[in-house]
């Protein structure tokens, strides 16, 4: 990259910093690393880069997108605030949606934004009533479970200039299927509804809790895929989430790899049942976490854009620049929230939020200081908005595009994890592919490795917390802390049973007789023929509740904690 | 540390739908390392707590949560193991519990509660203690 002129110099000058160093430090060695692990010098300089192609690296808007995938970005459009949050009945996570919009939480283009999140019973697909749910009823999430729970949430909402992001996972088509329904009582055909599906439901591997087999889970979303790409032009499918990666203990490097895995594993398989991918990847998207390491977690953006388009280009042949422009999704990372002196989580998230706006991402979620003790507060959901809008306001950082651009020290590290991603990349590769590694436990052993290394660290003091094992103090810091009214569940049950009450129940039980033989003919098949979002958006206009259709695909496609 | 002869047998129960497995699969390692025998389930419903406990033969049951409802399971595993006269049991929780209900799941008898950044040592600590307090089955 550099003329032979400059390496010189810079070999000369790098030999006078090494005498002057040695005077003062004589052979003291330098044992600094990224949260990967990956060794770093006390500074760089051109001949670190010189390697890089200036392609590789060039514009904004620009193959390989290194910089960002639009010519400018937040100089004409700010990132979306997507704050994350749903609890309770749906009637009270509107509450937080209207407080949240009230304060300016924002979408694209004036439009409005919401990232709800579904409580564990409907994640898992059960009714509120189904004895597995009892305790999980409107906790860590919403508790939506019929078309008139999603009207409780989104009435009146001018649903074609809103984007709702449904956050759940295994349940991601029965989740949009039942917002299809009450969409369309409210007047809004499904081709004018934006939105994301997490359509997740690979992330199961990074734990092991309860989810479907992974051909199934393969089956199932390249289903949605093909549903979506050919009735819904604006809504985008897939969720690649490195962030689950990075909570269940795995490093920058590992969410880089493992997200390109699962994105190449997708793809083949949709390719495979007859999909074409410059129609299908523009609808994927990336979250992926903003850990603590500031410089690291930038690189790791541009590295994810970059290899997304080469991967898309060179393994896919794809021609569409949509499908090699990867937009990203931020979250501050849930995993470096501490419990002890929680406002100390305040400045974590600050710095998370900025290094996210460093790297260019399209939405952001800035996490709350209380979320490690629980849902968050009113009070705290709006400082972490805030926090985004004094990013956006005051610091003049969105001004210019990738700032951090040319960096001797940025460009090798966004390299490095590129490199060491590939690696790992080929390595899944020579074992057999994502979903033989998904089974044999490859990994998940490689994220719980790294998770208890760190914790290893942690706790001898190596790696240093602080407020955990450093300035710890006697004092516990008081800070209000947001509780899930109990009586919800008691709520949730009742209207179920009202709802199944009052319906022509001869009419729910053909729809959900259809559902099942649609589930079994994409189980014979390679998904993506299209059978069943339609009987499922069948079986919500008939009111049967999620758990019945989730009951019906479970026991099509197997559904339990083996992997 | 109290009674640290005897090997003991620990059972950790998380909800097969509550994914963030993080700090109990560390526990659970650290108690290996310790030498003592950990068996790991998911349950879907707290009886099979109960079951696993009783056919594991174990001497403690660790249950871990990451959202605030220990009280919607805890209870049901405590009147479970005394409707069927069992009293040789310990019963630990771990993970996210909120200040406010560990006075009440003291009450259940619980006798240990552990939240985010425990140091295994203590853990390890109370079982030993706890256990040796119990009459023997």
């Amino acid at each position: 990259m550099y003329k032979k002129k400059l390496l010189m110099q810079d070999k000369a000058l790098k030999e006078k910093w090494q005498t002057r160093f040695s005077k003062i430090y004589g052979d003291r060695e330098f044992k600094m690393a990224t949260s990967s692990g990956i060794p770093v010098k006390p500074f760089y300089t051109a001949s670190d880069i010189n390697d890089i192609d200036y392609e590789d690296v060039g514009v904004p808007g620009e193959y390989p997108y290194t910089r960002g995938i639009y010519p400018v970005h937040y100089q004409f459009q700010p990132w979306m605030n997507e704050q994350i949050h749903g609890y309770g009945l749906p009637e009270q996570t509107r509450e937080r949606m209207d407080a949240l919009s009230e304060q300016g939480m924002e979408g694209y283009f004036g439009g409005s934004v919401h990232n709800i999140v579904s409580d564990l019973a409907s994640n898992a697909g059960y009714d509120p009533d189904d004895p597995r749910a009892e305790a999980w009823v409107g906790q860590g999430g919403v508790a939506i479970y019929t078309v008139e729970d999603m009207e409780r949430l989104i009435h009146d909402l001018p649903l074609d200039k809103t984007n709702f992001v449904w956050n759940i996972q295994d349940t991601s088509m029965a989740m949009l299927a039942l917002y299809i329904v009450a969409a369309e009582r409210m007047g809004f055909p499904k081709e004018r509804l934006r939105g994301n599906t997490m359509n997740s439901l690979y992330r199961r591997w990074c734990w092991d809790c309860i989810g479907f087999p992974p051909e199934s889970a393969f089956k199932l979303m390249v289903e949605l895929i093909a549903y979506c790409t050919r009735e819904m032009p604006q809504w985008n499918t897939t969720n690649i989430s490195g962030y689950c990666m990075i909570e269940a203990g795995g490093s920058p490097v590992h969410e880089t790899a493992f997200v390109m895995a699962t994105s190449i594993a997708l793809t083949d398989k949709c390719i495979q049942a007859g999909l074409n991918p410059d129609d299908f990847l523009p609808r994927f998207g990336f979250h992926i976490a903003q850990g603590n390491d500031f410089l690291e977690n930038i690189a790791k953006l541009r590295a994810i854009r970059r290899m997304w388009a080469k991967i898309n280009k060179n393994r896919f042949n794809c021609s569409n620049p949509k499908a090699m422009q990867a937009r990203i999704f931020v979250q501050t990372a849930g995993s470096s929230l501490t419990a002890q002196q929680p406002l100390n989580n305040i400045v974590r998230a600050a710095f998370q939020t900025l290094g996210a706006i460093l790297g260019g991402a399209n939405a952001v979620q800035t996490d709350a200081y209380d979320e490690a003790l629980s849902i968050p507060t009113e009070e705290a959901a709006v400082l972490a908005l805030r926090t985004q809008q004094i990013v956006r306001h005051e610091t003049n950082v969105p001004n210019v595009s990738d700032p951090l651009a040319g960096s001797y020290y940025l460009e090798w590290l966004t390299n490095r994890i590129e490199s060491d991603a590939s690696n790992l990349i080929q390595k899944i590769d020579d074992m057999g592919g994502y979903i033989k590694c998904w089974n044999n436990g490859w990994l998940s052993g490689e994220l719980r490795k790294s998770a208890y290394e760190w914790r290893e660290k942690v706790n001898s003091g190596v790696e240093a917390v602080v407020g955990v094992n450093k300035y710890v103090t006697g004092e516990k810091q008081k800070v209000p802390v947001f509780s899930v009214d109990e009586s919800i569940g008691k709520t949730s049950v009742e209207r179920i049973i009202r709802y199944r009450n009052q319906r022509d129940s001869a009419k729910t039980k053909s729809a959900l007789a259809n559902l099942r033989q649609a589930a079994i003919k994409i189980d014979q098949g390679t998904g993506g023929e299209g059978y069943l979002m339609p009987a499922l958006i069948d079986a919500f206009r008939a009111k049967a509740t999620l758990g019945e259709a989730m009951e019906v695909i479970k026991a099509v496609f197997g559904f339990s904690c083996e992997q | 540390m109290a009674d640290t002869g005897r090997k003991k047998r620990i059972l950790l129960a998380k909800s097969q739908i509550d994914a963030h497995d993080r700090g109990v699969r560390y526990i659970a390692r650290k108690l290996l390392e310790a030498g003592e025998e950990v068996i790991f389930i998911r349950y879907g419903v707290p009886d099979e707590i109960v079951h696993a406990a009783l056919q594991e033969d174990v001497d403690v049951i660790g249950i871990s949560f990451s959202t605030g409802t220990p009280l919607a399971v805890v209870p049901k595993v405590m009147s479970l193991l005394k409707e069927q006269g069992i009293k040789d049991k310990v019963v630990i929780v771990g993970g996210i519990v909120p200040d406010d209900i560990v006075p009440k799941l003291r009450e259940y008898g619980v006798a240990g509660i552990f939240g985010p950044g425990s140091a295994p040592a203590d853990i390890i600590d109370t079982i030993e203690r706890a256990v040796s307090k119990k009459p023997s089955a």
